[in-house]
């Protein structure tokens, strides 16, 4: 393979930085004018710099999950129009048969030019809260696509500068809330245009067709660093097997849903590495089917985490090149037309990101972590608010354990996997909704015991204002189907939520689909803590004491899960060594 | 006031400058610093500079003083034993912070530092609604355990954060007023005095970022205060991270002000520069041994910006959700690089040639200072490339081993890319200007600023030496570098105003706000700053109350701030209004003009000017400068470089690139196709030679 950074390592470094840095500022730009919470405060949003085929070049700090799939989504842009993409053009697409990930996530992409030459594209996937659908959020347990919401294959928004009105009108009237959502798009079509104005003075700088060889050369540079990092590693093959809690359509006569399974096995050689599915459960009913790219997504994400785990090589498409991701076709991981996929999106991709842990723990077990939370734990809100009469569409995600490491403890309530979305701020979401968050708090015991203890899930509980009768759906996993330990660790708790009526009924909710929330309800959350690491005999008791002055392990717990004998002398010690 | 006096604590070096005010003369000192006791080398510095000019403590009309001891307890987590008091249910606001992970890939990554442990977090029973209103009442019941468990653990100052106290204050005040009487000598930090703003993590952050350096910046300021008063002199004035000089004794109460003291006195000098060169339009570029900071000055001010993020190995880039801790106070907008004369270049395992984040530092430093180092450093590069003079640096005071340094860069740099040793030296350098300059486009270009449009100011140690580079890469005409390179952040300090912000959450759009309340709301800020400029006994005619408003498009999370009328009516509304649609379409590219206006937030700055302070130091007359010549490499060719002395350079003094300007603090390279000039008040002037 060539080096083509050889004769000119400032130049070539230099370019690679700038592109980093436009994909960077588009972050930025969205970030300070988008108007939805779930974007301006949480962050669901991602965004890259793409070569004239598609793929990625680079990419924001922002969502693996995202970034994983997102070529897929200009390739299909790639795929529609070919060669008829001109300047001022933007596209604009969701739909996952298409290069897409689920009907939420919006993607609008816009080719860059300097002059006549096509340099590439810029995309900003950002999660719309809410394309339509019976269900606020357009979170509902449907059975075929067309229940989930708006669908919009490739289509060209903008020509040449010139909006298409029918177009957008189109899509403002199938949505709850248009005006939100007309302040989010126009910053995603402000942030793609920052980002093709960067790359124009880029061409400027350095030549439009040498910049369209650097940015393959950035791609080759990644690729060749995850083959040189795999070549160290000792080849192997791994299996791991793990159930879902379910896909929200019922399949019991008591209203209960069915768990399924997802298997896979990894085999690595040399500078290869492949991944394959075979074994895993058909396709279900509800919309816990994925793609094949978002499965591939969520794979790629623990296999660069445990290859580079210090996270020293740029990411982008190259370093995907030398993995192998198959599914056979009709499975939960490689659906096919018209199943529903929303859910998946993030809890396939969250699963298989996991699995690849357990499966790599078989022959590279110092470079890989217990199962993290595994959930995005979404809770999507929708009504009128009667402080204002205005509708809205409150979208969340509730962050759990990061999973222990072996070397060190999981994180406590963080975003792990796939995901890096933010909280939204208690004050921020309580201005913008008519809810109250009564806590929001770390869930004591909830991490795996091990030699290293998993990372704590959150608790957040919220009220509904009087009057202020809602419409709410769950989509969360690891409820049936706790995270897993390694390596002797183990399991974090598996994730619950009730919801209390104003008449005092109180039940638990299952994983997923719609639930009435009347003013006045209340809705508990508790996410899942994540698997320890190694056995449990391995802790040191200093550190157990230092859990029980903090109160992440109980007493009781410390004595049943740790096996402390006296409790009370180790925290005693914990707080003698503390004081002053 | 006849002499006034600055005192900057660098790592190595305590610096003071002393201006003359009737007649202008500048002095500085130096002395090593003293970290085991700061008051001790800022004394002997102050000593060897007021004998060495002659000044009595009773000529001393000003002494301002720039401090890293609270963004050192914060990097060396050596804080106060702190305690933070939330509202029920929130106890753990500090550790959950965002919950977004700053590495994405990061298989090792640590959990984000938490100032208060989790064992010294506590709640009370209490609930302010998003309405303002009372939800639960306060428990007054329950503060007396508090307190005994407060004092039971030896807590050394409080943080009290509760819920929506930004829009009613009432609890957290009335908590605070039973903490200060039941805690004699512990300070406590309200959020609502600290920072009455929106977003709970970032307040209590700010808020426990006080707490954690409080106790230290009080005892530190005190021991200062009482050495410098028993020497005669007057009150002493800290620097802010704003920019702005304020009291002791306010520095105490909101250190979250002081976080960036001593960057903020180089960009402050920075803008001095600015009026004395008349380059209103300046980029500074401060570059020493580890990092380099840029800040943007337009019409001859500087910026601020509310996000700050400090500590815990916090990136440089805010906007990567980081592992600092977040302080939401005004920081002049400055970004910093890890590059610096010691970052430290290598080979990657793909053949990429790197450079940092790793540096040598002051120990070992670079091979070249022949003090252990063995990984090539930036000076080394330079210094193979002719740059910095091959035998020794500091006027003479220290040996270079230049083999050492060839040698480095031939094994690990070289030969790993297959090119000469010069050739990898230069790539290097290439390579760390770019970084540098992308702090550069960071204040600039991300602003909507085009650096074409500007000067760049040049100091630190090493800044001189890379400018005119950077300059090139940002297609910048003109390179300034001031005199007193060195000290020159120290000369900040005794030319800052006197300076306290104020800040009114109102959320109100301006097509039904009442413009009557915002001008009562406006004027009760201006009453608070009037009090601090009465204490400072600053005259009527050298006040300023600067107002701005945040605003944005209601549903926007982030606000550009616009300039507020001095008398706030009705049409002083509409005009900001449309203001803020223009900043936006600048900013931005587009604007929602239709949409009502939110005005998130009144600011207030009250500044007690001081008499302008030119920097300047007279050219010497009559001295040759030229030095010698060496032979230096531009581009892979090489060149023989004329050496000049700066001091030695007279008014009108010219040198064509390639030439090197030596002094004793720094080295200023002109490359080919540049030209210095040294004008008359002793700054040097780099120009493109056709320009």
């Amino acid at each position: 393979m060539s080096r083509p950074n050889q004769n000119d390592p400032a130049t070539f470094e230099i370019v690679k930085n700038s592109l980093y840095k436009i994909a960077e500022e588009m972050r930025v730009v969205l970030a300070k004018t988008a108007y939805s919470p779930i974007l301006k405060s949480a962050g669901d949003y991602s965004c890259g710099v793409f070569d004239r085929a598609g793929d990625m070049v680079a990419q924001g700090p922002d969502l693996p999950i995202h970034l994983g799939s997102m070529p897929d989504a200009v390739r299909a842009v790639v795929q529609a129009f070919g060669d008829d993409v001109y300047e001022g053009d933007v596209f604009i697409h969701n739909d996952p048969y298409f290069g897409g990930s689920h009907l939420p996530d919006v993607n609008v992409v816009r080719p860059a030019f300097h002059g006549d030459v096509h340099l590439g594209f810029t995309c900003l996937r950002a999660h719309w809260p809410d394309v339509g659908s019976a269900t606020p959020g357009s979170y509902g347990a449907v059975t075929e696509i067309y229940g989930e919401g708006l669908r919009l294959p490739p289509v060209r928004l903008y020509d040449k500068g010139v909006l298409n009105e029918a177009l957008e009108a189109v899509i403002l009237s199938n949505v709850r809330t248009p005006d939100e959502r007309k302040g989010d798009l126009g910053s995603q079509l402000a942030a793609t245009l920052r980002a093709a104005e960067r790359l124009k003075t880029l061409a400027d700088r350095y030549g439009a067709e040498r910049l369209v060889e650097y940015m393959a050369d950035v791609m080759n540079y990644s690729d060749r660093l995850m083959r040189a990092a795999l070549s160290e590693l000792p080849d192997g093959e791994g299996y791991f097997e793990d159930f879902c809690d379910g896909d929200g359509i019922p399949d019991h006569a008591d209203g209960s849903d069915a768990p399924f399974w997802v298997r896979m096995r990894v085999k690595k050689f040399g500078d290869r590495i492949t991944v394959d599915f075979a074994g895993t459960d058909a396709q279900v009913a509800g919309p816990m089917n994925a793609p094949l790219s978002v499965s591939a997504s969520g794979v790629f994400c623990g296999l660069k985490t445990a290859i580079d785990p210090n996270s020293l090589i740029p990411p982008n498409s190259g370093c995907w090149r030398a993995i192998e991701v198959t599914a056979p076709k009709g499975t939960v991981v490689n659906v096919e037309f018209p199943a529903p996929v929303v859910y998946a999106n993030h809890e396939m991709s969250h699963r298989t990101a996991d699995m690849v842990m357990g499966a790599l723990a078989e022959f590279m077990p110092d470079q890989v972590m217990a199962c993290s939370q595994g959930t995005s734990a979404v809770l999507t809100l929708g009504g009128l608010d009667p402080r204002n009469g205005r509708r809205y569409v409150s979208y969340e995600t509730v962050k759990g354990g990061f999973g222990a490491r072996p070397n060190k403890d999981g994180i406590n309530v963080v975003a792990s996997g796939i995901s890096n979305t933010m909280n939204t701020p208690v004050e921020v979401l309580e201005m913008a909704f008519p809810v109250r968050v009564e806590r929001y708090e770390i869930e004591p015991n909830s991490g795996g015991a091990g030699k290293f203890r998993g990372g704590a899930g959150a608790r957040r509980t919220w009220r509904m204002l009087d009057g202020a009768d809602a419409t709410g759906a769950l989509c969360m996993e690891r409820m049936t189907s706790p995270p897993f330990g390694l390596a002797g660790g183990a399991p974090g708790i598996p994730a619950t939520v009730t919801v209390t009526t104003p008449d005092g009924a109180t039940r638990s909710l299952p994983s997923k689909g719609a639930f009435a929330a009347p003013g006045g309800s209340v809705v508990d959350m508790v996410t899942p803590g994540s698997g320890g690491f190694g056995a449990v005999s391995g802790r040191d008791p200093a550190a157990i004491g230092l859990d029980l002055l903090d109160g992440y392990v109980t007493p009781d717990a410390a004595t049943r899960a740790y096996g402390a004998a006296d409790p009370a002398a180790l925290l005693k010690q914990a707080k003698h060594e503390d004081m002053p | 006031m006849a002499w006034r006096i600055g005192v900057d604590i660098g790592g190595t070096f305590t610096d003071v400058a002393l201006v003359d005010d009737a007649t202008g003369e500048i002095g500085v000192a130096k002395a090593p610093t003293t970290p085991q006791d700061f008051a001790a080398g800022v004394l002997s510095a102050l000593a060897q500079a007021m004998e060495r000019y002659g000044v009595q403590a009773a000529d001393v009309g000003l002494l301002a003083h720039a401090t890293t001891v609270v963004t050192n307890a914060l990097l060396e987590e050596k804080g106060a034993r702190a305690a933070v008091i939330m509202t029920r249910g929130f106890r753990d606001v500090l550790e959950l912070r965002r919950s977004a992970r700053p590495d994405l890939y990061d298989l090792f990554q640590d959990a984000p530092a938490v100032l208060a442990p989790r064992r010294r977090r506590f709640e009370i029973t209490e609930r302010i609604g998003a309405d303002a209103e009372i939800v639960t009442p306060l428990a007054e019941d329950e503060i007396d355990a508090l307190i005994e468990t407060l004092k039971a653990d030896k807590v050394e100052a409080v943080a009290v954060s509760l819920l929506f106290s930004f829009l009613n204050p009432a609890h957290e005040q009335r908590l605070g007023e039973r903490l200060r009487a039941g805690l004699p000598g512990v300070p406590i930090y309200l959020s609502c005095e600290v920072l009455p703003e929106i977003k709970e993590f970032e307040r209590a952050s700010t808020t426990a970022v006080c707490a954690y350096v409080g106790p230290i910046l009080a005892s530190y300021l005190d021991r200062l205060v009482q050495a410098t008063e028993a020497l005669g002199l007057p009150p002493m004035y800290v620097m802010g991270s704003n920019g702005g000089v304020f009291e002791a004794a306010e520095g105490v109460a909101m250190p979250a002000m002081a976080v960036e003291s001593g960057p903020a006195a180089g960009v402050v000098a920075a803008a001095l520069a600015a009026a004395q060169c008349g380059r209103p339009d300046l980029l500074s570029f401060d570059m020493g041994g580890t990092t380099a900071k840029a800040s943007l000055i337009q019409n001859g001010k500087y910026e601020t910006t509310p996000e700050y993020e400090v500590g815990g190995g916090a990136s440089a880039n805010r906007w990567m959700n980081g592992t600092g801790h977040p302080i939401r106070v005004p920081v002049i907008d400055l970004a910093e690089v890890s590059a610096g004369g010691g970052s430290i270049a290598w080979v990657d395992a793909a053949g990429g040639l790197r450079v940092g984040p790793g540096s040598a530092g002051a120990e070992p430093g670079p091979v070249c200072y022949g003090r252990g180092g063995t990984e090539p450093t930036v000076t080394d590069c330079n210094l193979l490339l002719g740059y910095l003079d091959r035998s020794s640096l500091l006027a003479g005071e220290m040996e270079i081993d230049f083999d050492a340094a060839e040698a480095a860069i031939t094994e690990k740099l070289a030969k790993p890319l297959g090119i000469d040793a010069r050739a990898a030296a230069a790539a290097v350098i290439d390579i760390v200007n770019h970084a540098m300059a992308e702090a550069l486009k960071i204040v600039s270009v991300e602003r909507g600023h085009d650096p074409r449009d500007f000067t760049l100011a040049a100091f630190g140690g090493a800044g001189p030496l890379h400018a005119v580079a950077l300059a090139e890469e940002l297609g910048m005409a003109e390179v300034i570098c001031p005199p007193i390179p060195g000290a020159f952040s120290a000369l900040g300090l005794v030319g800052s105003d006197l300076q306290r912000d104020y800040v009114r959450t109102v959320y109100v759009t301006t097509d039904t706000a009442d413009a009557a309340a915002m001008e009562a709301a406006f004027a009760e800020l201006e009453a608070e700053g009037a009090a601090i400029l009465d204490r400072a006994g600053t005259p009527p005619e050298r006040r300023q109350f600067q107002r701005t408003m945040d605003a944005r498009y209601e549903r926007q999370s982030y606000e550009l701030s616009v300039p507020a009328a001095s008398s706030f009516d009705a049409n002083a509304l509409a005009s900001a209004a449309e203001a803020f649609h223009d900043r936006h379409r600048q900013t931005y590219g587009h604007d929602n003009r239709g949409e009502p206006v939110q005005i998130v937030s009144l600011r207030v700055s009250a500044i007690g000017k001081i008499p302008a302070l030119a920097i300047r130091q007279e050219p010497q007359v009559g001295a040759e400068p030229i030095k010698g010549s060496r032979a230096v490499l531009f581009r892979g060719e090489t060149l023989q470089a004329e050496i000049l002395d700066r001091v030695k350079m007279p008014k009108g003094r010219t040198a064509i690139g390639p030439s090197v300007i030596e002094s004793l603090e720094s080295t200023i390279l002109v490359p080919p196709g540049w030209q210095a000039e040294m004008d008359s008040d002793g700054y040097i002037r780099i120009t493109g030679a056709s320009a």
